[in-house]
């Protein structure tokens, strides 16, 4: 692998919310195609470090680097808002409580990024949007506003969202936790899907299931640092760490 | 006379107070909300520095009778008409409409930043969060996500907001505006006949009811999310409250 | 300038006093009027007998849609024809009475006060938790125990955040009383500014009491919410 494989590079990330260290330096390369799985307890400040990644938090120091772009920060603030938002149109997100726009149709919550950031035609966009999501399996839902929507068609519409921007990295913060029990696997089975297909993924999960089969890679990040990083298989057959040891006997 | 007498008689007087009663409720609200959004966001989002003599205005304008304030501007100019004159605006501070509809806006902008204040607090941070997430702009968040939402939460409080506003225009007449009010006083003292007043009540009763109802029909039309829609027949699970 | 406002002959400051004092009269005699007509409305609306119900709704949303001024003026000179009428009748005789201003200034801004009262208190009567009111009828409690016992002490609870705000809009809406010629603070201020022609700086005096009047409201009201929600909070 060569150094310009990697789309997107976090270095030495740390995060402090008043007198708390969240994150104690957390680096992270993501290469084409991976899908990385960040685990860990909850308080393990996995949530905040991926949203440090598209800045909803601004990390208290440490660089991202998307595509050899590194973002620039002076004082603890982003120092260009342009380039923020230029770098978020590039990493899609999807978030544990959906957050979809209750206002807007299913088809508008998708339609939306393209035409309002990107710029897309709205003729465009529809087709692309109705593309999507017939993908995620809602093809007859498109005209319905979310609350009308159970969580877990909810969350695929949010999934393609978050594809309908074309992104080099989708971020998801516990895409299924919010979610009942039987909603969970048409979820997990679009991202599965999604990963089959090569997209550069990285996921903060719960799901030792997705971790395992279908992620390349999989990080634990215990009291706001990475304890230990490794490909699946080796992580879950044989863990180095106790801290980690504990964790999946606990989850399991 | 009897009350149908009186009607026919007056009827041209009453009509034309009435459209002077609309002209001033709905300018003045139409003021009062080109101005308040920009001040909605300060209460919002800016520190407690910026908002102190926002606040300040706030609460004199709710904290003290609307006739104070229609007479502080109307008789209170003229304590200054050798400057109001120099500034070429005495004119408009000689016209008792202009006080009325500037003590009106003024009153209805504190309400109406206060009540749209409340909407914009009212909008989900992650929706914000997301509309950020995909790139979009602080400016185009606002336009697109924010207000959309916060007028939707704002919108039966602005409408009730209007309705005192219409029902203040009724002070005007106290500074000679002839709008509903201020031509039943005019006929009543002519003909001391006290039906006039009954007509008045049915007048203002019938905007009223008036503006409730466009003011529900607008927000169907707003909000088609909040309504219960009749759902489709396919089996569908019921939409999971998020958890906070 | 402070001199305007001293007390005695020389100055405004104790005519000023004394329409506040007025004022501060007028809405303490329509507080109890108001809340006695809020309670009637309510329990009209909320009766088991359409004839009461629509009588409460009908008064709550007739009033609160007219302008406070017209309902002055129609309760001044209505009452005013109506008592002339009456005198007229007993003795022919007689010239015609006045009537009071202070009265009519009751009577209307009580009807008003009474009217959003009444939606107050509905709401806060539907707001409370039935099983409350079963627990008291499953110990025996009679309708009035109940009524005493149970819910009067928590409707207080419920619709003190919005009396409150009634409160403060009746105290604003007592100046309107200047224009049927009470002399409360709006008057005298006025009465003033016809003798000194300093308007804006009499008219801001005026304006400022009545703000400090609404903020001391809101202050001791603040207070009054502590005290009721206390053992809410203590349970939660």
């Amino acid at each position: 692998m060569t150094q310009s494989d990697i789309i997107l590079k976090a270095e030495n990330i740390c995060k402090s919310f008043g007198t708390v260290e969240v994150l104690k330096g957390i680096s992270l390369d993501a290469r084409n195609h991976d899908v990385i799985s960040i685990l860990g307890s909850s308080g393990s400040g996995k949530s905040t470090f991926l949203r440090c990644l598209n800045f909803l938090e601004t990390p208290t120091s440490g660089t991202v680097t998307i595509q050899g772009e590194e973002v620039l920060v002076r004082d603890g603030k982003p120092q260009n808002p342009r380039q923020i938002e230029k770098i978020r149109a590039r990493l899609g997100m999807v978030f544990q409580q959906f957050n979809l726009w209750t206002h807007r149709t299913v088809l508008e919550n998708v339609m939306e990024g393209p035409v309002q950031v990107k710029g897309v035609s709205k003729a465009e966009a529809r087709d692309k949007a109705d593309a999507l999501l017939r993908r995620v399996g809602l093809q007859d839902r498109m005209e319905m506003y979310p609350s009308q929507l159970s969580g877990g068609q909810q969350q695929r519409v949010a999934i393609a969202r978050a594809l309908a921007m074309d992104p080099d990295v989708i971020l998801f913060d516990e895409p299924t936790s919010a979610l009942d029990p039987e909603l969970v696997g048409d979820v997990l089975k679009v991202m599965q899907d999604l990963a089959a297909e090569g997209r550069t993924m990285i996921v903060v999960t719960h799901e030792m299931g997705f971790a395992r089969e279908v992620s390349s890679e999989v990080v634990f990040l215990h009291e706001g640092r990475i304890a230990e990083q490794g490909p699946p298989d080796q992580m879950f057959n044989s863990p180095q760490t106790d801290v980690f040891k504990k964790f999946i006997a606990t989850v399991k | 006379m009897n009350p149908i007498e009186v009607i026919t008689e007056y009827w041209p007087r009453l009509l034309d107070g009435t459209i002077m009663t609309i002209k001033l409720t709905f300018l003045g609200a139409f003021i009062a909300a080109l101005v308040s959004p920009g001040l909605a966001l300060v209460r919002a989002y800016s520190n407690s520095f910026a908002q102190a003599p926002l606040r300040l205005y706030i609460s004199f304008m709710r904290g003290t009778p609307i006739l104070a304030q229609l007479f502080l501007i109307y008789y209170g100019s003229g304590q200054f008409r050798p400057i109001l004159q120099e500034w070429g605006l005495w004119t408009f501070f000689r016209d008792p409409f202009n006080c009325a509809l500037l003590a009106f806006a003024l009153n209805s902008t504190a309400y109406q930043t206060e009540i749209l204040r409340g909407g914009i607090m009212g909008v989900a941070q992650g929706e914000v969060e997301a509309a950020r997430a995909i790139g979009m702009s602080r400016i185009k968040t606002l336009r697109r996500v924010v207000f959309p939402h916060a007028y939707r939460i704002a919108w039966p409080a602005l409408g009730n907001e209007i309705i005192l506003l219409m029902k203040a225009s009724a002070l005007a007449s106290v500074v000679t505006v002839f709008d509903i009010m201020g031509r039943t006083r005019q006929v009543f003292s002519r003909t001391f006949d006290f039906s006039i007043y009954l007509w008045a009540a049915i007048i203002y009763l019938c905007i009223t009811a008036m503006f409730v109802i466009l003011w529900r029909q607008a927000e169907l039309r707003l909000s088609p999310h909040i309504e219960p829609r009749p759902r489709p027949r396919t089996a569908m699970q019921p939409a999971k409250e998020p958890r906070a | 300038m402070l001199d305007l406002f001293a007390y005695g002959d020389a100055g405004w400051g104790d005519e000023i006093l004394q329409g506040l004092a007025i004022t501060i009269q007028l809405a303490i005699a329509t507080l109890p009027v108001g809340l006695v007509l809020g309670f009637m409305a309510a329990f009209a609306s909320l009766s088991r007998l359409w004839p009461l119900r629509a009588l409460g709704f009908g008064y709550t949303t007739v009033m609160r849609g007219l302008p406070e001024i017209l309902t002055l003026f129609v309760v001044y000179n209505g009452a005013g024809l109506l008592l002339n009428m009456a005198v007229k009748w007993w003795n022919p005789e007689a010239s015609g009475t006045d009537f009071s201003p202070f009265a009519a200034g009751v009577i209307a801004l009580g009807l008003v006060f009474g009217a959003y009262a009444g939606e107050v208190l509905r709401g806060a009567f539907q707001s409370l938790d039935n099983g409350q009111v079963e627990a008291g009828r499953a110990i025996g409690m009679s309708k009035s125990q109940i009524f005493r016992r149970i819910q009067l002490p928590q409707v207080w609870r419920f619709a003190l955040p919005g009396l409150g705000n009634l409160w403060i809009n009746m105290l604003k809406d007592t100046a309107l009383v200047s224009v049927i010629a009470l002399d409360d603070l709006m008057r005298m201020t006025k009465v003033a500014v016809g003798v000194t022609k300093q308007p804006f700086t009499f008219y801001l005096v005026a304006c400022l009491l009545y703000w400090a009047m609404c903020v001391l409201s809101e202050v001791v009201l603040a207070r009054m919410e502590r005290r009721a929600n206390r053992g809410v909070r203590r349970a939660a």
